[in-house]
């Protein structure tokens, strides 16, 4: 595709640099496969901006990772460069005074989720709080798994999330998928109490079950193992190792594998499937969902079921674009100021 | 009989008490030889240098070098009694002794361990106190950045090992408390899209049934007119937009905005108008030069005809143009009466 001109007003148009070959529809599944953006439109302050690479990690194969965004852009640069490259959603993060949000929302005129984060954690301080951080070199070449939780099929709200991430990922084919390429969890937890959302990303490892660690470690690093205190090889084999401490605990986490993967984990054997949590971390609420692209009536709103006062006749929508942002943004600030209230 | 023996237990018992004497002798020539800085462990309180400020410890040195000092002087004093390392040894041990006395004598063994105790929280209030400061102000410096709640370089260094039996009474509670979580949650798990062969999504597969534009704005139309009705028009509007926000979001296309579908009727019928246009312009084109090529072809063969004409005449008379010959036969004089 060559450049794209944004002919209004000369304004400068957004330059995606992600010079990606990829396919827009899905050569299996024959659906298209959803892309996003990952951006901000306001200055964020510096973890917050790893926040953002972490998340553009996240979505990794199908994202842009290294989008430039000028102050100059605005949504509407965005949208048009997303028509021709066929982008599917947005991912935008915005810093104010009072509270951090994340909104989520479909391109062309899709509803947006606005979540407002609570708490974060880094990618990089998860993997300094571990002991043996995890990353094996092609664990951003596929995209990820997606599970939710508790989020339950009766609040409205609540399905249009699910349904809303279950689009973000690409599905996978049964028939075709290779088990090599599922490396990475997303995992959404809904606390019905407190309505706050747990995000956590993990990476997912297998490890056969019912064999000692001695000859586990040994197949896999092909170091030599220390027999010092051994009178035969024999003894390195035969002896009863430990296994894993946990082992027990995790009955329900083995699965049958179908096929070989890798070289440790043989198929028809009983597997035990390891997750090590890898990226962001954050506890989120569901804040507000509009109609439109941060446009659009309100049809959900704070915690109660506070429905779209806000919501305006379709004639209206265009000649006070303006003014709608502009009302919505006092709502805004009106209902953060409720929720200090409460706070 | 019995003398005799006695005498030699007498004397097993003597060569024993000699042989431990001259063991001890040997020893002690040994201890006596390691300086008592080395060999004993030093009791002294230990000032923690770097936290003292500037007069401090210029006031700490100066102790210091008079003690050093006055140790030097008193080793080389000979009438002072030197010291050596057993002699402090022996004191050592006296101390000792004396203090199990006055234990076993108090019958409290615990009031040892607290002096101990307090010991060494004194030795330690100096280091504690002093980096809980430190820390406290680094919080503050940092408490205005919000957002952020990650583990402190500090704060992880504190890995602080709790009592052997509360830990195990907390573990066996968190794992119950687990197992309930686990059992409630998955019952309740959704995962992301699966693609099986003969299912197909929702909505997807229906592409067949799509419905023209003007049929759709007709539609959209009788929606918004719906939505105004004041009876159930709260209701119809609620439940339209959760429907549409939920088919959106699963991408199928929703066509509701009256609006928009006008301006792309609208859109569609310029570009039809368009494209009719270009297709007129191309055919009067093609006809334009088909045309003139005909022309031009039957130009060209009328020339033709007339080159080759005049060809054969040229050829005829250069055949009587001979040199010394007028030209063509105009007959015989006389044949013209």
């Amino acid at each position: 595709m060559g450049r794209f001109k944004n002919n209004k007003k000369g304004r400068v148009n957004v330059k995606p640099i992600a010079k990606n070959n990829q396919a827009n529809v899905d050569h299996v599944t024959g659906d298209k496969i959803p892309k996003s953006f990952v951006f901000s439109r306001t200055k964020l302050p510096g973890s917050v901006k790893q926040l953002q690479m972490d998340l553009r990690k996240l979505m990794l194969p199908y994202t842009a990772l290294s989008l430039k965004e000028k102050k100059r852009n605005t949504l509407r640069d965005f949208l048009n460069v997303s028509g021709p490259m066929g982008v599917t959603h947005f991912l935008m993060l915005k810093k104010t005074a009072s509270a951090l949000s994340l909104r989520v929302a479909r391109t062309p005129q899709g509803p947006t989720l606005t979540f407002k984060i609570h708490q974060y954690s880094l990618a990089s301080d998860i993997a300094q709080s571990q002991t043996r951080p995890r990353c094996p070199p092609d664990l951003f070449k596929n995209p990820p798994l997606i599970v939710l939780s508790g989020f339950g099929t009766q609040e409205l709200h609540l399905k249009l999330a699910t349904i809303m991430f279950q689009n973000i990922f690409p599905a996978i084919d049964i028939n075709t998928v290779k088990l090599s390429t599922c490396q990475r969890l997303v995992l959404l937890n809904y606390n019905k109490d407190t309505k706050l959302i747990d995000f956590r990303h993990y990476s997912i490892r297998l490890q056969p079950v019912g064999v000692s660690r001695k000859l586990r470690n040994f197949v896999q690093t092909h170091k030599a193992p220390d027999l010092r205190n051994l009178q035969d090889v024999s003894d390195f084999i035969t002896k009863a190792g430990y296994g894993s401490e946990s082992e027990g605990d995790e009955e329900a986490a083995t699965v049958t594998l179908s096929s070989d993967l890798g070289r440790v984990n043989k198929g028809s054997t009983k597997s035990a499937v390891k997750l090590q949590e890898i990226g962001p971390r954050m506890t989120m609420q569901l804040v507000r969902v509009e109609e439109g692209l941060c446009s659009g009536g309100i049809i959900f709103s704070e915690d109660g079921n506070v429905d779209g006062k806000n919501k305006q006749d379709g004639d209206e929508e265009d000649d006070a674009a303006g003014e709608e942002e502009s009302e919505e943004g006092e709502e805004g600030s009106e209902e953060d100021m409720d929720e200090d209230a409460e706070d | 009989m019995a003398k005799k023996k006695e005498k030699v237990v007498d004397s097993g018992l003597d060569t024993i008490k000699s042989m431990v004497h001259q063991h001890s002798e040997f020893f002690d020539t040994l201890v006596e030889l390691i300086p008592a800085r080395f060999y004993l462990p030093d009791e002294t309180e230990r000032k923690w240098f770097p936290g003292l400020s500037k007069a401090q410890k210029a006031r700490a040195k100066r102790k210091t070098t008079e003690n050093l000092k006055k140790a030097r002087r008193d080793r080389l004093d000979p009438e002072k009694s030197a010291l050596t390392t057993l002699d402090l040894l022996k004191q050592k041990i006296e101390k000792e002794k004396k203090k199990l006395s006055n234990v076993v004598a108090e019958d409290d063994d615990e009031s040892e361990e607290e002096a101990d105790h307090k010991k060494a929280k004194s030795d330690s209030v100096t280091y504690e106190e002093l980096r809980q400061r430190l820390h406290r102000k680094i919080d503050e410096l940092k408490g205005g950045r919000g957002g952020s709640e990650r583990p402190r370089s500090h704060e992880k260094r504190k890995k602080i090992v709790p009592n052997k039996r509360k830990r195990e009474k907390t573990v066996e509670e968190e794992e119950d408390k687990a197992k309930l979580d686990v059992e409630e949650a998955a019952k309740d798990l959704t995962y992301g899209y699966v693609k099986i062969d003969d299912d197909e999504e929702h909505g997807k597969g229906s592409k067949k049934r799509r419905l023209s534009k003007s049929r759709e704005l007709e539609r959209a139309l009788k929606l918004e007119a719906a939505k105004k009705d004041p009876e159930k028009g709260e209701v119809i509007a609620k439940k339209h937009s959760w429907q549409a926000a939920t088919s959106r979001a699963a991408g199928i296309k929703v066509h509701d905005d009256p609006k928009l579908l006008k301006q792309s009727i609208h859109k569609e019928k310029k570009r039809q108008e368009k494209n009719a246009e270009k297709w007129k312009e191309r055919v009067e084109g093609q006809q334009k030069v088909r045309v003139e090529k005909q022309q031009k072809r039957s130009g060209n063969i009328a020339e033709r005809i007339e080159q080759n004409k005049q060809r054969k005449i040229a050829k005829r008379e250069k055949k009587l143009m001979r040199p010394g010959f007028e030209g063509r036969k105009e007959g015989v004089i006389n044949d013209g009466k």
